[in-house]
């Protein structure tokens, strides 16, 4: 019996999982392809005469890399806790409505439109991404509502044809295009964590801390509707509000995830199992603490990615899976016998 | 409610702060001038670092990409990654001040690079943006000019265009000869008429034996092959060596197309791509070696 979840516990793990996450982006930033010793990176910076290639490097390159893969990973596996429970599907994650294909299209309509102008620091690629992979969504609801207010199966339905029509778009697009320019597009889906410039950064990390916030502050709510939707209407619960509030957020925030480093899979996925395989499945824990682990891992993996084979870098996919898919069936095996994967 | 309210405020203060702070005009500085003097340079490609060892600036190269392997010199110089994936730390520790990029539209890498490393604020002079030789040229040119040696550069157009004068009117006299150039088997992949390798069959006297496609490398069908009536089937190495079971296997694969008459006569070339492949300024051993293989004859000398 697992004991029962005050505040004074919950603020404690969260602060504790915060502190862990510092370490080790601090840790992480310090690991590359150059030995940089932060000694060096501030000894010269008050002197901005010459160059210090230790301080663009860790300042420029580093810091901003792990900024941003520290975003992407809360935001995906955040979003992945919540398509998990308002599916009722462990088998969800942030692509499974069809953001991943959305994104896909609106990207390639971009290479083959040669769009050239920035919007925020981002490319048209980017933009039309974010657009493909909100208007995917939106699409996707739509059409789930159709089929009944409460019909997750017809939601997931929509979900999967619409994601493998628009697959089947993209390939036709790529088939009557000159390949040469559909290149960028297939590079850029296969998820890229880059260092970007600091006011992309802020801008979307502000968005998925607020929608951070906002998913925790109706995790009770989510609480109720992983019972059951009918058990959460008898508990006085607006199920169809909280279920669209929720949806929204998550779409939002794992668009802007895709828009700021591609398509990054598992990491939604095996974050939001493995934590609640260790801590249960209590959504106002569930949330933060799987938001913070994603980004950690993420921060790790990218880590790897861009070390492991130095100096040629692997893509960050390929990590996610190889590390955190032997991690998550060793966890699987050892506690799965002590939780159950919904409240039920 | 309040939390909301709460949530909201913190939402719009961040983003006021986002914009205070920081300026949303990002990289303008992509059209930064060149330095003056160039001390440090670094090459994202294998072609690029040919020209510069062409063009004498050996001792002003920092770093280059591992595949760099020609001049041998060239393998000796401090290395980035390769030219599929350079290595920004590598870069900026080499300490550049001007890195010189490829813009061709099939590696979207080196355009990154480019742009991420234009927002630290180095240098980047972009060449290579379509594949045809006319642009090799223009980046010999606009080297030349970033590095101020624009009469070697001059120079060095000069001697590349006769060469391939040269070659154009050793092989102009006799027909031309229809070939096929084989970039991959599994599917059929070949070079189609908006490449460079085009344009270097057209000038060794040849003509693609691919009508116009819509891709730069097409994959084409049995019955597209079938029609094409190739006379000579030529498949680059790939940077393997060899050569002569690379040479079997091909006349081996390409059996099985009895009626294309490159098969017929078993005029089948598995060549060393290295001048062929890349715009460098070696392009006129590249047209060198593919007109040999169109017409051997007019290469045997005459004492023998």
């Amino acid at each position: 019996m697992k004991q029962l979840l005050t505040k004074r516990k919950l603020i404690f793990q969260i602060s504790l999982a915060f502190v862990a996450l510092i370490v080790i982006m601090l840790a992480c930033s310090l690991i590359g392809t150059q030995h940089i010793s932060i000694k060096s990176v501030f000894a010269h910076s008050s002197a901005s005469n010459s160059i210090n290639p230790d301080y663009e490097i860790f300042m420029h390159v580093r810091l901003p890399r792990i900024i941003l893969a520290c975003i992407v990973g809360a935001a995906l596996a955040g979003s992945g806790v919540v398509f998990q429970v308002l599916l009722r599907n462990p088998l969800a994650d942030p692509y499974i409505l069809g953001i991943s294909s959305g994104a896909g299209l609106g990207s390639i309509i971009a290479v083959i439109s040669g769009f050239s102008w920035t919007l925020w620091g981002r490319s048209p690629i980017a933009v039309f991404a974010f657009i493909g992979a909100i208007g995917t969504i939106w699409l996707v609801w739509f059409i789930g509502r159709l089929t009944g207010k409460s019909n997750v199966t017809g939601l997931l339905l929509a979900g999967v044809v619409v994601n493998a029509f628009f697959s089947a778009v993209i390939m036709l697009l790529i088939s009557v295009t000159q390949s040469s320019k559909v290149y960028s597009t297939i590079f850029w889906l296969m998820g890229n964590i880059s260092e970007e410039d600091i006011f992309v950064l802020w801008m979307g990390a502000g968005f998925i801390i607020a929608g951070t916030i906002a998913l925790f502050y109706i995790s009770p709510q989510l609480n109720a509707i992983s019972f059951g939707i009918d058990d959460a209407r008898s508990m006085g619960i607006n199920t169809s509000r909280v279920q669209l509030v929720a949806f929204a957020i998550a779409a939002l925030i794992t668009s802007i995830a895709v828009c700021l480093s591609g398509l990054i899979g598992f990491v939604g996925l095996i974050v939001p199992h493995g934590v609640r395989l260790v801590f249960g499945p209590d959504h106002r824990q569930l949330l933060p603490l799987s938001s913070i682990t994603g980004a950690i891992f993420l921060v790790i993996a990218d880590t790897l990615a861009r070390t492991i084979i130095a100096p040629a870098q692997l893509p960050v996919g390929v990590i996610t899976a190889v590390v955190g898919g032997p991690f998550f069936l060793l966890l699987l095996i050892k506690s799965a016998h002590k939780t159950s994967w919904f409240n039920r | 409610m309040k939390k909301w309210w709460l949530l909201l405020t913190f939402f719009i203060c961040w983003n006021i702060t986002g914009f205070a702070l920081f300026d949303i005009r990002l990289a303008q500085n992509a059209t930064a001038t060149i330095p003056e003097n160039i001390s440090g340079i670094i090459s994202t490609a294998p072609n690029i670092t040919e020209i510069l060892f062409a063009l004498g600036l050996e001792e002003k190269i920092s770093a280059v990409t591992s595949d760099s392997i020609y001049p041998p010199a060239a393998a000796k110089k401090t290395k980035i990654g390769n030219f599929w994936q350079p290595d920004i730390e590598a870069i900026i520790a080499a300490d550049p001040n001007l890195v010189i990029t490829l813009g061709f539209p099939l590696y979207p890498q080196q355009q990154n690079l480019a742009d991420r490393l234009r927002r630290i604020g180095y240098t980047c002079l972009t060449v290579f943006n379509t594949e045809q030789i006319d642009d090799l040229f223009d980046a010999i040119k606009k080297i030349g000019l970033a590095t101020h040696t624009q009469q070697k550069a001059n120079f060095l157009t000069a001697e590349i265009r006769n060469e391939i004068e040269h070659m154009v009117l050793l092989t102009k006299e006799t027909g031309k000869v229809r070939v096929l150039y084989v970039v991959q088997r599994e599917p059929l992949r070949v070079a189609g008429t908006e490449t460079f390798i085009n344009e270097m069959i057209t000038l060794a006297g040849g003509e693609n034996a691919i009508g116009p496609t819509i891709q730069k490398y097409p994959p084409i069908g049995t019955e597209q092959l079938m029609l094409c009536k190739a006379d000579v089937i030529i498949e680059p190495t790939m940077g393997q060596r060899n050569s002569e079971r690379l040479q079997n296997n091909a006349v081996e694969y390409w059996s099985r197309y009895k009626n294309i008459p490159a098969v017929k006569n078993k005029i089948i070339y598995v060549v060393d791509d290295d001048t062929i492949s890349q715009l460098g300024p070696r392009l006129h051993k590249g047209v060198e070696t593919i007109a040999r293989c169109l017409k051997p004859e007019l290469f045997e000398t005459p004492e023998q």
